[in-house]
């Protein structure tokens, strides 16, 4: 393989990934999911013994769900609606740094500032970071949707 | 960028939604374009100057701030 469609397929293989898309009724596969987290913490009190393994389990079945809403094909997909998801993106990697970088100071803060020797200092977790940026992601990417 | 969307359209007497099907993109999309809120890429741009049948220059303009 020469260097030119080494680069042509190297090339073609990130397009690929960037175009894809799951099908549309993800978006509802997605949204059942995110009611499923839910009902779980609902449902937690009800098996104090499981609630470690209830939350975690949830916590995956929430971002797996969102994510199925982010990454699922709109009814009338086009550039302009490629445009946007991409924008939207963006705000949400950006805001999602922020306030990965921001937020534990913040706790830190209030605690302290609430009760003397409050919590001790600790970074965000996945989940809250995750859930954060898809949260902005599908907040910006409908909203700039809905006022194109 | 300025265009003439709106003008060549009324010229062919077709909808936003008529123009949106033909080119395959959204109705929105095309009322988008139109108010200068988006700008085409040179495909979509091709694609219109297909319906129109005059070349992409005659109905988008660079404007002063481009």
């Amino acid at each position: 393989m020469n260097k030119e469609s080494f680069i042509d397929c190297e090339r073609n293989r990130i397009l690929s990934v960037l175009n894809f898309r799951l099908p549309y009724y993800f978006k509802y596969i997605g949204a059942v999911l995110v009611v499923s987290f839910f009902s779980l913490i609902l449902l937690k009190s009800q098996f104090p013994e499981h609630i470690e393994l209830m939350r975690n389990i949830g916590r995956k079945v929430f971002v797996i769900g969102l994510l199925c809403i982010s990454l699922a094909r709109d009814k009338e997909e086009d550039e302009m609606t490629n445009a946007i998801r991409l924008q939207s993106y963006t705000i949400a990697f950006i805001l999602g740094v922020i306030y990965a970088v921001i937020m534990p100071y913040v706790e830190f803060g209030v605690s302290n500032a609430v009760q003397s020797g409050g919590e001790s200092f600790k970074d965000l977790g996945d989940f809250q970071v995750l859930s954060f940026m898809f949260l902005i992601q599908l907040g910006f990417y409908y909203t700039l949707k809905r006022n194109r | 960028m300025e265009n003439r969307i709106k003008i060549e359209r009324a010229i062919l007497n077709i909808t936003q939604d008529e123009l949106a099907k033909r080119i395959g993109v959204s109705r929105q999309t095309i009322n988008s374009i139109e108010a200068n809120r988006y700008v085409p890429s040179t495909v979509l741009a091709l694609k219109l100057s297909g319906e129109f049948g005059k070349p992409v220059n005659d109905f988008f303009k660079l404007s002063n701030d481009d």
